[in-house]
């Protein structure tokens, strides 16, 4: 009956109520629109990121330094072979990729373009990538990446030149997004034998190395453990762990996504003090039949309890369709922005939209309890006569 | 008999731009249980001001009120709204209805206050509206009713907790005679059930009800027959 009697009073302000509804409405919609549109952002540019957080990057300890105006280097260019041996057999690793790369200049018919050639074993190629057309082999033969085929108009069969030799092209890479390992989209990749034979670099070490570890946790006792044996006399290399990029990223991102959301909140503070407003309006409004109310046996806590739980009807409504109409919100930033809304329907959403509602029923609980606390302060007799 | 209302040396002080004014001054009286009281005076001669002191509404400024034996000076805000709840019932001349309750809702209301369960709260109210004789109007709204029907909503309502006590303030002084009348009746008929009336008016002819008539004038009784006056 005391929810009756709070729904009634707010529908004998229709109007009013309903402004204030749209208030919190507009608010709970455009933090959770936000925070939804956040999150998919995050979502697709990570994407290209998937299943590299127990991948593990390992470096030549190769430093520049500008000092009195020139450039000097330190530490080593390559990882050796035995170093590179070494760090393989350290007892975390799962599995590994070594990598020779340089920038260089190909060749295909008459035309002459800039390009990164990788040089890895096969079973590594396989591992990273898939191809979009051809069979990944590398005997005798080279894959190329997506972007390169589609500029120079290459297809399985089509020969490129490198430094004099020529190799037949086996396949065509899928294109990939973003990573920080190898980037194949205009790569050339050929196996460590005809890169050394390529490059005449057989006696050289790898430029890289990439690993796999069993599991998560073996990442940074992976990286113990290089600096235990291989760094132990001289820094030999560096190690990279994706994972903490990938955090980085996560943090970057949940930052923006906090600002923004709070930017949307004023919004929401509108809304609270309208709703301010209208319940002050209200309870001035209704002072003799809090007076009555009083007289015929109401504690204050109850008159507090009454005005409150107007506020939470107002703020109830408001939110449920506020959460819902930002999954509309959300929708529509989505497809302005990313122009796809494939990430909407996800747990994150959901969380968002919770997040939303969560925040509009706080705001006007907040807002409400000023004048629910006002009217529960009221002097019985006082109120009774007031006119 | 014993009083179940007991004033004793009650002062009431109004402070109107820094002057003070004695609404009401050094009234002691007491009512006893089952008596129909009447207090009459003009307006402006404390007699609202001294029911509300009697109803628990407003605390004396100096004396003592007494509900039942109680000394209501050392209670507590919420212990003044629960003898307010239970002891005493209250009736206004504007009848003072919630106006987003039915007459039936509005009968429900101290006893929903007071936590009585639901199916004995609508026997009670229900009960109550055919006692006042408007059981037909249980559905309705109080701006959809008459005055005289909104007033025995009211009597209704004052009597849900059954209390001891019904404290009345000019309940016709907005009905015509012929409504005033009915209204007066159903008080009478509680006064015989047993229930202590105390009725404030300026109408002598309301006055003729009570068994005891208690003048005041300036905030002090100047006439009581329950005690001998100087």
């Amino acid at each position: 009956m005391y929810f009756q009697l709070a729904f009634r009073n707010l529908r004998r302000n229709g109007v009013r109520s309903a402004l204030a509804v749209i208030g919190i409405v507009i608010g709970v919609m455009a933090v959770a629109s936000i925070g939804i549109f956040s999150a998919n952002l995050k979502t697709s540019f990570l994407s290209s990121f998937q299943n590299v957080t127990d991948e593990v990057l390992v470096y030549p300890a190769y430093n520049a330094h500008f000092r009195h105006g020139l450039v000097t280097t330190s530490g080593v260019m390559y990882i050796d072979k035995r170093t590179a041996e070494r760090i393989v057999r350290l007892p975390y690793v799962k599995d590994y990729a070594f990598v020779k790369d340089t920038f260089t200049t190909a060749r295909h018919r008459e035309e002459v373009f800039g390009v990164t050639v990788y040089g890895m074993d096969e079973s590594a190629v396989k591992k990273l990538f898939k191809a979009e057309k051809g069979i990944l082999r590398l005997s005798d033969s080279c894959v190329v990446g997506y972007d390169l085929a589609d500029r120079l108009d290459l297809r399985v069969g089509s020969r490129v030149e490198i430094n004099g030799h020529k190799l037949r092209v086996s396949a065509i890479l899928k294109e990939t997004g973003a990573r920080f390992d190898v980037n194949p989209n205009n790569a050339v990749l050929v196996s460590l034998r005809d890169y050394d034979r390529i490059f005449n670099t057989k006696n050289e070490g790898y430029n890289f190395i990439v690993v796999w570890v069993k599991s998560l946790k073996d990442v940074s006792l992976f990286k113990d453990a290089v600096e235990k044996t291989v760094n132990a006399r001289e820094k030999k290399v560096e190690v990279f762990e994706l994972k903490i990029i990938i955090d980085q990223i996560n943090k970057g991102f949940s930052f923006v996504s906090r600002f923004l959301m709070a930017i949307a909140g004023i919004s929401l503070l509108v809304a609270g003090v309208s709703i301010l407003n209208i319940m002050l309006m209200s309870t001035l409004e209704r002072t003799k039949e809090i007076g009555v109310m009083m007289a015929i046996g109401a504690y204050r806590t109850t008159i507090l309890k009454l005005f409150l739980l107007e506020a939470l009807i107002l703020g109830i409504i408001g939110s449920v369709i506020g959460a819902v109409l930002s999954l509309a919100g959300g929708y529509a930033v989505d497809m302005m922005i990313l122009h796809s809304a494939k990430y909407l329907l996800s747990l994150t959403t959901l969380g968002y939209m919770l997040e939303g509602m969560f925040f509009g029923l706080l705001t006007t609980l907040i807002s409400g309890f000023y004048p629910a606390w006002k009217a529960s302060r009221l002097e019985p007799l006082e109120a009774l006569r007031y006119e | 008999m014993r009083a179940v209302i007991e004033l004793v040396n009650v002062r009431k002080v109004y402070r109107i731009g820094g002057e003070e004014v004695y609404a009401v001054n050094g009234v002691s009286m007491s009512v006893r249980k089952g008596e129909f009281l009447c207090i009459m005076g003009a307006s402006g001669s404390g007699k609202t001001t001294l029911l509300s002191l009697m109803g628990c509404l407003d605390r004396p400024t100096s004396g003592k009120v007494l509900i039942d034996g109680i000394d209501t000076s050392s209670l507590s805000d919420r212990e003044l709204t629960d003898i307010r709840r239970d002891k005493i019932g209250f009736v206004f001349q504007q009848y003072h209805l919630i106006p987003t309750l039915t007459a039936f809702e509005n009968v429900e209301l101290p006893m929903l206050l007071k936590g009585v369960p639901k199916a004995e709260r609508e026997r009670r109210a229900m009960e109550l509206l055919e006692i006042m004789g408007i059981a037909k109007a249980a559905n309705r709204k109080p701006s959809e009713l008459s005055g005289g029907m909104q007033q025995r909503v009211a009597i209704a309502r004052a009597l849900a907790n059954d209390p001891e006590i019904l404290l009345c303030d000019e309940p016709t002084g907005n009905l015509d005679t012929k409504s005033g009348e009915v209204v007066m009746n159903l008080i009478e008929e509680q006064n015989e059930r047993g229930v202590t009336v105390v009725l404030v008016t300026h109408d002598p002819d309301i006055a003729k009800y009570a068994e005891r008539v208690v003048r005041i004038r300036d905030g002090k009784i100047v006439e009581d027959p329950g005690i001998k006056l100087g």
